[in-house]
C-alpha cells in the first residue's frame, strides 16, 4: 500500500473540488438555513394564532362546577328539599391496564364497601375500551373514605371518587306531588322541583385546565380559568307542612276506611291568596327513593309473569307519581251546585228565599227520558236554602234553565272551567295556569252544543255538575271564588323565591276577574254554612265540627264513561268545605275515587267525604290561627276535662263533678278521695260516671273492650261505665241525634284495656231519610 | 498538476503535520449546541419520562436526561480524542473501519435487539449501539480515501461511479434488511455528496435525480405505506388521529411557540400529545419553548457550526482532510436540515434525529467524534501553530 505521503500529502485539492465545496457550503450553511428561518416565520408568527389555537383547544379540558341548588321550604320555614355532598364511584380500565392493577382485587374490595356485584365491577374494570366506567352513584361520606382507605392502602390509582349532589327531602313522602323531585343528573322531573327547576338550579360554573392527552393536569403548567358558580335560589311554598300533615292523615285514613280503589285526592287552599296550603293524592311516595314502589304494588307485580314486570312496574311508578289532584279530570257533580247557587243569586233570578218543587223528576226540552232526582220521592216544595241543603237535583236544573244557557255558559267561563275559543263548535278546555307540572286541561261542551236553544239537556245536567269534566283544582279555585268575595284567584304554589344574595321576589294574590259580588259571595256562604250545620235538613252535617262555622257541599258522581266499560258502578265522592264561613281562611276539596261497597258505610260524598273534611278542618284550623267557638249548646254536650277531686271529700267531689257536668261512684271505706278514675284532665263524654276511691286502690284489671259500632253515643257511654271505661269522641258534634251512630273506635273489639281507659269513637249520622248519591 | 492559486495558504511554510492548535470557534459552537440540546432533552423528556411507569424510565422525570448527559460526558471525551488522531490514521484505518461497520451491520441483522419490528441496535452488554451510524463515520472516512486514490479517474463510470455505487448498495442492501429507511436515506445523500466533492460528473446526478423521481413516484404509487406518509405531508390536517397527528402535533407545537416562546420548560405539546418528543421532534419542543426568536438563534448556531466546519476543510492542508471535513460538515448539515424540514413540515416525515439535540446514546457518541475529527483537521491547517 501506498504510503500516506505519496498520496495525501502532495495533494491538493483540485479546483472542482473547491468550487464544489463552496457550492456545498452556500446550500448547506445559508440557502437552507434561510429557508427553515423563513417557514418557522410563518409557522410560529403568520400563523402563530390559528396553530396555538388549536393547540389549546386540545389542550384545555374544561370541568364544570356544579352550582349548589336551593332549598325548598314551606311557608314557615321548615326544610322540604335540601342537598347534600354525594360521592359517585368510577373505575378507569384503562388505567388498570396501564398500570397493571388486579382488577379482581379492586372488584372485590369495592364490592365489598359498595354492595355492587362483584363480578359486574370486574367486568367493568376489564373493558379497557373505556376511560371511565360508573361503578356506584350518590354514595355517603362514609362509603366514599371507605373506598379512598381501600385505594390508598393498594396504591390502585384506577379507582376514582368524584362528589356529586344528593338532593334529601327531610319529611320524605309529606308533599311529594307537590314537592317533586330530581333525577340522576339534578334537573327537576317533578313538582316544584320541576316547575322552578331554573330558579333552584342557579348557574354552574366551570375550570379549564390543561390537560395532558390521557385527561390529567400537566405537571408545572399554571395555566387555568374560573367561572364561578352561582348557586340555586331556595324557594318558599305556600305549602305549609302541618296543614299538608293533617291532609294526608285524613286522606290515608279515609283510603283505610272506606277501602278506597283508585286514589284519593284533596287540596287546600287560601282562598283569599290562592296560594296552596296543601295538596295531597294518595297513594303517596318516598321522594328520597322515589323509584321505589309501595310493598302492595310490589306484591302485585311480583305476581305477574317475568315478562310484564318491567311494563307493569313503570305503569306502577307512573301512577304513583301522578298528581290526581291536577292530573285527573273528573265529574264534580253536587259540589258543582255551589257554583250554579252563585250564578242564580248574582244573576238575580233567585234569592234564598225563592221557592221549588221537586216531585222527583221534571222533563226537559231536548231530553228523551225524564231528569230524575236523586231522591225518586222528590223533596216536595223547598226553598232555595232548603234545595241546596237537599241537594236537590229538580230544583237546580230549574234554577239552570232559569239561569238561561248563554249566561250559565259565560259564568262557567269566568269561574274558569274552561277558555274561550273563537270557534264556537269546538270542544273547550281549560287550565288553572298552576306553576306544576301535569296539570290537565278540562273537557266541556263547544258553545254550539251547550247553548242550543232546542235542546237544554247539556244545561240541565251541567246545573248539578253532570256532563263534564273538570279538575279538582278548577273546582277548588271556584269555590274559593264563591267564598271569597267573587275573585277567581291564580293558584301558585310559590309564595317568594329569594336569591343567594338575599333578593327575593314574592308571588301573592294574582285576581283573574270577578265573577259575583261581595254581597252574593256573602249569601252563598251563608246557604252552604247551613247544608252543614243543619242537622236536620243539612245533606252535609258530617262535617260539622264543634266550635267551627264550616260551609260546604257534598258530591257523589257515577263514573259514567267508566262504569260503561266495565259494567261494574264505580264512583266519586267528595266534599268542598271551607271555614270559618263569614271569613273563610282555607278551602279544602276531597275526594275519594272508587271507594269500595264492602265497606259498610253507604256510598256518597256525605256519608264519606264529609266527615273527613269536618276532621281535617278541626286539625287544619288552629293552625291558621282560628280557634274554635262553641256556643252554649255544644259547651253543654261536648266532651269534657275532669276536674282534680282527690283529697277532697266524697261530698265535695261529687259536687265539684257534677259541676263539671259528670256523675260519680265511690269505691272503698273512707272518706276523702284518694283516687280517681279516670285522671284529673282526661275528657271524656258529658254525663260520665267517675270512679271514687276512698282509701281503695284501682284493681288494675283489664277488661275486654265491647264493641260499640252502631250504639248511640250515650248507650255506648253507658255500655263502657260498666266495663270502667270511658268514652270521648273525635268529633264530639252531633252526640245528641238519633240518627248518629258509632262508626269507628280506637280500641278493637275484643282487645283488652285496663280500667279507666278513655276509648276514642268517631260517630257518623246515619240518616236513612239522606241516603242517596247527592 | 500542482494548483498554487488555491492551495493559498500552503506556498509559505512547511505545513505541520499534527499538533497545532485545535479551532476553537468550532469547540466552542460544538459544546455550546450539546449544552442546550442536553438541556432541550430534560425539557422534553421529563413528561413522558414521568408517565411511562411501565417503561423503563419507571416514571423517572429526569431518566432520558440523565443518560444524554452522560453520553454528552462520553462525547466530550471522544471528540477529544479523535481530535488527537492524525488524519493520516484515520486515512490509514479506514478500510478496517468500513469493514468493521460492515460486519456490524450484517450481524445486526442476526443478534440485533429487535424494537418496533426493526432491528437496529446491538446489545454490548452495559449499552446498545447502532451500526447504522458507525457506517456513516466508515464511510465518510473512506470514500474520500478513494477519491484520493482515483485522482481524476473520478469522472470515468469505472472509478467514479462503480466501486462506490457497489459499497453504497451492499450498505443500502444492508439498511433496508433491518429496515432502516432514514439511515439509508441519509447513506446514500452522504455517499452523492462526497462524490459530488471528488468530482464526479454531474450528468450522473441529473441521472440519478431523474431515477430518484421516477422510483419515489412508483413508491408513491404501489407502496401503501409510502403513499400515506406523502399524504399526510401534503395535508396533514385530513387525517388528524392517523398519519397526521404526528406533525399537526408538531405544527401545533411550533405554532404555540410565537415570537418569544412559552418559556423554558413550559411546552404543552409535550405532554404526550407529540409523539418522539425528546427525538426526532425535539426542535418542535424548542420552538414551543424558546419561540421564533430562540429556534431562529438555535439555527443560526447550527449554520455557524456547518460553515465553520466547510471553512476549516476548505482550509485543510490536503486533500484526504478536506474531503473528510467537508463530508462531515455536510453530513451534519443535511441531518439539521432534513429534521427541521421534517419537523415543519417541509419534506414528508423520516425519522432523521437532530444532531447534538436528539436523545440518543450511539448517534451523540458519532456526532461528537465527527467533531472531534473536524477539529483533527483543524490542527492540521497550513499556517495553525
Amino acid at each position: 500500500m501506498p504510503g500516506w505521503d505519496v498520496h495525501i500529502a502532495n495533494q491538493s485539492p483540485n479546483r472542482r473540488m473547491l468550487r464544489r465545496a463552496l457550492f456545498l457550503m452556500i446550500v448547506c450553511g445559508i440557502v437552507a438555513f434561510t429557508v427553515l428561518v423563513l417557514r418557522l416565520f410563518y409557522l410560529q408568527i403568520l400563523r402563530h394564532e390559528e396553530l396555538g389555537g388549536a393547540a389549546m383547544e386540545q389542550q384545555l379540558r374544561e370541568t364544570t362546577v356544579p352550582a349548589e341548588r336551593g332549598k325548598i321550604l314551606d311557608r314557615n320555614g321548615t326544610l322540604l328539599a335540601m342537598s347534600a355532598t354525594a360521592y359517585n364511584i368510577y373505575v378507569s380500565p384503562v388505567e388498570v391496564r396501564t398500570y397493571g392493577e388486579d382488577k379482581e382485587l379492586i372488584a372485590s374490595g369495592l364490592s365489598e364497601i359498595l354492595g355492587v356485584d362483584r363480578e359486574k365491577i370486574a367486568a367493568l374494570a376489564g373493558d379497557s375500551s373505556s376511560w371511565y366506567k360508573t361503578v356506584a352513584k350518590k354514595r355517603s361520606a362514609a362509603d366514599a373514605d371507605a373506598v379512598r382507605q381501600f385505594k390508598n392502602e393498594h396504591g390502585l390509582r384506577s379507582i376514582k371518587i368524584e362528589s356529586d349532589v344528593l338532593r334529601c327531602y327531610p319529611h320524605s313522602s309529606l308533599g311529594a306531588h307537590l314537592i317533586g323531585f330530581v333525577g340522576a343528573d339534578n334537573t327537576g322531573l317533578a313538582g316544584v322541583e320541576y316547575s322552578f327547576d331554573k330558579q333552584l338550579t342557579g348557574e354552574s360554573g366551570s375550570v379549564r385546565r390543561l390537560k395532558n392527552s390521557t385527561g390529567t393536569d400537566m405537571l408545572f403548567t399554571g395555566y387555568e380559568s374560573y367561572i364561578d358558580a352561582e348557586n340555586g335560589s331556595d324557594v318558599t311554598l305556600t305549602m305549609d307542612v302541618t296543614i299538608q300533615y293533617y291532609l294526608e292523615k285524613h286522606l290515608a285514613q279515609a283510603i283505610r276506611d272506606y277501602d278506597i280503589r283508585n286514589g284519593a285526592a284533596a287540596i287546600a287552599v287560601d282562598p283569599n291568596t290562592g296560594g296552596i296550603l296543601a295538596m295531597a293524592s294518595l297513594g303517596n311516595f318516598d321522594l328520597n327513593n322515589y323509584q321505589r314502589l309501595s310493598e302492595e304494588a310490589e306484591t302485585e307485580i311480583a305476581r305477574a309473569p317475568e315478562s310484564e314486570r318491567a311494563a307493569l312496574r313503570s305503569a306502577a311508578q307512573q301512577r304513583q307519581w301522578r298528581n290526581k289532584a291536577i292530573s285527573d279530570t273528573y265529574e264534580p257533580g253536587s259540589t258543582f251546585k255551589i257554583i250554579t247557587l252563585a250564578m242564580g243569586l248574582e244573576e238575580g233570578v233567585v234569592n234564598e228565599h225563592s221557592s221549588f218543587y221537586c216531585g222527583g223528576s221534571m222533563n226537559v226540552q231536548g231530553r228523551g227520558k225524564p231528569l230524575k232526582c236523586w231522591k225518586t220521592a222528590g223533596h216536595g216544595s223547598q226553598s232555595m236554602v232548603q234545595a241546596v241543603q237537599h241537594s236537590c237535583n229538580v230544583a237546580f236544573a230549574t234554577l239552570g234553565l232559569r239561569i238561561g244557557e248563554e249566561t250559565f255558559y259565560r259564568y262557567c267561563r269566568d269561574f274558569g272551567f274552561f277558555a274561550e275559543n273563537p270557534d264556537t263548535s269546538a270542544p273547550l278546555t281549560g287550565k288553572t295556569g298552576i306553576a306544576l307540572p301535569g296539570e290537565s286541561g278540562s273537557i266541556w261542551w263547544s258553545h254550539d252544543v251547550f247553548c242550543n236553544e232546542e235542546n237544554f239537556s247539556q244545561l240541565a245536567a251541567a246545573s248539578f255538575g253532570q256532563t263534564f269534566n273538570i279538575t279538582p283544582l278548577q273546582m277548588v279555585m271556584a269555590v274559593s271564588a264563591c267564598c271569597n268575595g267573587g275573585y277567581l284567584l291564580k293558584p301558585h304554589v310559590v309564595a317568594s323565591v329569594t336569591s343567594p344574595a338575599g333578593e327575593v321576589t314574592e308571588y301573592g294574590r294574582e285576581v283573574v276577574r270577578q265573577v259575583i259580588s261581595e254581597s252574593t259571595s256573602k249569601t252563598v256562604n251563608s246557604i252552604l254554612e247551613r247544608v252543614v250545620s243543619d242537622k236536620k235538613e243539612g245533606t252535609g252535617k258530617n262535617a260539622y265540627v264543634a266550635g267551627y262555622r264550616i260551609a260546604g257541599k257534598t258530591g257523589t258522581s257515577e263514573k259514567v264513561a267508566q262504569n260503561m266499560v266495565t259494567g261494574e258502578k264505580e264512583y266519586i265522592v267528595s266534599f268542598v268545605g271551607y271555614a270559618p264561613a263569614d271569613d273563610p281562611k282555607i278551602v279544602v276539596l276531597l275526594l275519594l275515587d272508587a271507594p269500595s261497597p264492602e265497606s259498610g258505610i253507604y256510598i256518597s260524598g256525605g256519608q264519606m267525604a264529609a266527615p273527613v273534611v269536618g276532621a281535617f278542618l278541626a286539625d287544619a284550623l288552629p293552625v291558621l290561627g282560628v280557634q274554635p267557638q262553641y256556643s252554649e249548646e255544644e259547651s253543654r254536650r261536648m266532651d269534657r276535662a275532669v276536674p282534680d277531686v282527690q283529697g277532697l271529700s266524697l261530698a265535695e267531689a261529687a259536687e265539684e263533678l257534677k259541676k263539671s257536668g259528670f256523675a260519680c261512684r265511690s269505691i272503698g271505706a273512707g272518706a276523702r278521695v284518694t283516687r280517681q278514675l279516670p285522671a284529673e284532665g282526661s275528657v271524656i263524654a258529658e254525663g260520665s260516671c267517675v270512679l271514687l276511691y276512698a282509701d281503695a286502690e284501682p284493681s288494675g284489671q283489664r277488661e275486654i273492650v265491647p264493641d260499640l259500632t252502631g250504639l248511640h253515643y250515650t248507650e255506648a257511654r253507658e255500655v263502657l261505665g260498666q266495663y270502667a271505661l270511658f268514652l270521648r269522641s273525635d268529633n264530639a258534634a252531633m252526640t245528641d241525634l238519633d240518627t248518629v251512630e258509632i262508626c269507628g273506635q280506637n280500641y278493637e273489639a275484643n282487645t283488652t284495656a285496663e280500667h279507666g281507659t278513655v276509648i276514642t269513637v268517631t260517630l257518623l249520622d246515619r240518616d236513612e231519610g239522606a241516603y242517596g248519591r247527592y | 498538476m500542482l494548483y498554487s492559486d488555491v492551495r493559498f495558504r500552503q506556498t509559505e511554510t512547511a505545513p505541520p503535520r499534527h499538533g497545532g492548535k485545535i479551532d476553537l470557534t468550532l469547540l466552542l459552537l460544538t459544546l455550546l449546541l450539546l449544552g442546550i440540546g442536553v438541556l432541550m432533552v430534560l425539557s422534553a423528556s421529563f413528561a413522558s419520562a414521568y408517565y411511562d411507569l411501565q417503561g423503563e424510565t419507571g416514571g423517572n422525570a429526569a431518566w432520558y436526561f440523565l443518560h444524554q448527559s452522560v453520553f454528552a460526558v462520553a462525547g466530550v471525551g471522544a471528540m477529544l480524542l479523535c481530535a488527537r488522531v492524525p488524519m493520516r490514521l484515520y486515512h490509514r484505518l479506514s478500510p478496517l473501519l468500513m469493514a468493521v461497520s460492515l460486519l456490524a451491520l450484517v450481524l445486526v441483522l442476526f443478534v440485533g435487539v429487535r424494537v418496533n419490528g426493526a432491528r437496529r441496535w446491538i446489545s454490548l452488554g452495559f449499552t446498545t449501539f447502532q451500526p447504522s451510524e458507525i457506517v456513516k463515520v466508515a464511510v465518510i472516512l473512506c470514500f474520500p480515501r478513494l477519491i484520493c486514490r482515483f485522482g481524476d479517474r473520478m469522472r470515468s463510470f469505472r472509478y467514479g461511479v462503480a466501486p462506490f455505487a457497489a459499497i453504497l448498495g451492499v450498505i443500502a442492501l444492508l439498511l433496508v434488511l433491518e429496515p432502516h429507511f432514514s439511515a439509508t436515506v441519509i447513506l446514500l445523500m452522504l455517499g452523492a455528496v462526497l462524490l459530488f466533492l471528488g468530482g464526479v460528473s454531474l450528468g450522473w446526478y441529473i441521472g440519478g435525480f431523474t431515477l430518484l423521481a421516477v422510483g419515489g413516484t412508483a413508491a408513491y404509487l404501489q407502496v401503501p405505506y409510502v403513499a400515506a406518509r406523502v399524504n399526510a405531508f401534503l395535508d396533514p390536517f385530513s387525517d388528524l388521529t392517523g398519519d397526521g397527528w404526528q406533525i399537526v402535533q408538531s405544527l401545533y407545537a411550533i405554532g404555540s411557540g410565537g415570537l418569544l416562546g412559552l418559556g423554558l420548560g413550559q411546552s404543552r405539546q409535550k405532554y404526550l400529545y407529540l409523539p418522539e418528543e425528546h427525538n426526532d421532534f425535539i426542535f418542535s419542543v424548542v420552538c414551543e419553548e424558546l419561540g421564533f426568536l430562540g429556534a431562529t438563534a438555535i439555527l443560526c448556531l447550527f449554520a455557524a457550526l456547518i460553515l465553520r466546519g466547510f471553512w476549516i476543510a476548505l482550509r485543510a492542508r490536503d486533500r484526504y482532510s478536506f474531503l473528510v471535513g467537508s463530508g462531515i460538515s455536510a453530513m451534519l448539515a443535511l441531518q439539521t436540515i432534513l429534521n427541521v424540514a421534517v419537523c415543519t413540515n417541509l419534506v414528508p416525515c423520516t425519522g432523521i434525529s437532530l444532531p447534538f439535540f436528539s436523545y440518543g446514546g450511539t448517534a451523540l457518541l458519532i456526532q461528537m467524534a465527527e467533531i472531534g475529527i473536524l477539529l483533527s483537521v483543524s490542527r492540521e491547517m497550513p499556517g495553525n501553530g
